[in-house]
């Protein structure tokens, strides 16, 4: 019953119904970043667990909403956004910044170890592989009363690496007076994860030696990150030493 | 309080005293209102924020040993930005907000015209 109405709507998208006409905005002026889809569709309920809840269990409001989305119009998920186990979404911004030139394969190749479907043999490893790899000879090679400090999952070093390089205070220049200072302000938590993963980014990109692939360079980051240690979070704590040698500028923050 | 008279204001046949007022442009009520000035904001969160400077000052830049007042700058700046959102979503007391104000004009535009 809904494949139809779907292919209805598609179908009709050029005449009325999905299409966001230009003369709602301003005639003369057109606009740079729009979408196919008009105002009144939704975005798509990626998570199972919404719908597998059992009816006894909602409240009303949420009873509301499933009936609601029956009859509203949702916009189609993304083909990287799934609800498998395996998805991540820190891991898939953090792809999306290294991907160049619209070259997702490759990024996602790089990061995590499904390259093409087929097992690659020419890139040794990938990045979460290489950290696994690495923190399991650490572990063969340790001995009992070691081991058990020694943080084997990938996906738990990646997140606690970027967690530990994460600013605290950011820098903003303010115009006062004719000249620009670096003012200390509050980030909000978007800001500080990318700022973290651009670092890390950049770090990778520009440190590295000549004949080293991405991912090694890009494992070995992590973990010295994960240890606090390393060039990124130097760089976090040059910025808190900028941000604490400018705190009387502070007051020129107007917000 | 009412709307000064404009009568035998201005320059015209009819009018035989002097003009009071020799507008530049005619009066005609355009299709928007002026924006509110802005008011003077401070700065949020000092307090905390120096503290967290203090504690980092004390313990060479360590994230693990100031926790505490880290995550009290955290709570205070998640406090000021929802206030603050708060704040412009609500806008004006009585009246709409300017851009609201014009935005409703240029749809709804005054008729110099009687048609």
């Amino acid at each position: 019953m809904a494949a139809p109405v779907m292919k209805t709507v598609r179908g009709w998208s050029d005449l009325a119904l999905g299409v966001r006409s230009a003369v709602l905005r301003l005639p003369g002026l057109s606009q740079v970043r729009w979408s196919r889809y008009s105002p009144e569709y939704r975005d798509p309920q990626i998570d199972k667990e919404y719908y597998r809840k059992p009816l006894a269990e909602q409240t009303e409001e949420q009873k509301f909403e499933l009936e609601l989305r029956k009859t509203q119009l949702i916009k189609a998920a993304p083909a990287t956004k799934t609800g498998s186990v395996f998805e991540d979404p820190l891991i898939s911004k953090f792809t999306n910044m290294m991907m160049k030139g619209g070259n997702k394969v490759l990024a996602r190749s790089l990061m995590t170890k499904e390259a093409w479907g087929v097992l690659v043999h020419w890139i040794p490893w990938q990045t979460l592989e290489a950290v696994k790899r690495k923190q399991f000879e650490k572990y063969h090679a340790a001995s009992p009363e070691e081991r058990a400090a020694i943080e084997r999952n990938p996906y738990t070093i990646f997140h606690q690496a970027l967690k530990n390089c994460e600013p605290v205070i950011g820098l903003v220049p303010i115009l006062k007076g004719g000249h620009f200072y670096q003012v200390p302000v509050p980030l909000s938590d978007r800001r500080r994860r990318f700022m973290a993963m651009k670092w890390m980014i950049t770090e990778c990109r520009e440190k590295k030696p000549r004949r080293m692939l991405m991912p090694e360079k890009l494992s070995q980051e992590l973990l010295e990150a994960f240890h606090n240690q390393g060039p990124v979070i130097r760089r976090k704590h040059d910025m808190h030493k900028m941000a604490e040698a400018n705190r009387a500028l502070a007051h020129y923050r107007w917000w | 309080m009412a709307t000064p008279s404009l009568r035998g204001r201005l320059a015209r046949l009819g009018n035989p005293r002097k003009p009071i007022l020799k507008p530049s442009k005619p009066l005609i009520l355009a299709d928007r209102v002026g924006e509110r000035r802005r008011e003077r904001g401070e700065a949020t969160c000092i307090t905390e924020m120096s503290v967290m400077m203090a504690c980092w000052k004390r313990n060479e830049f360590r994230d693990e040993a100031c926790r505490k007042e880290i995550q009290d700058f955290f709570d205070c700046s998640s406090k000021a930005e929802a206030a603050r959102k708060m704040r412009s979503v609500q806008g004006e007391y009585g009246n709409l907000p300017p851009k609201k104000v014009n935005m409703l004009l240029q749809r709804f535009p005054n008729k110099p015209h009687i048609s």
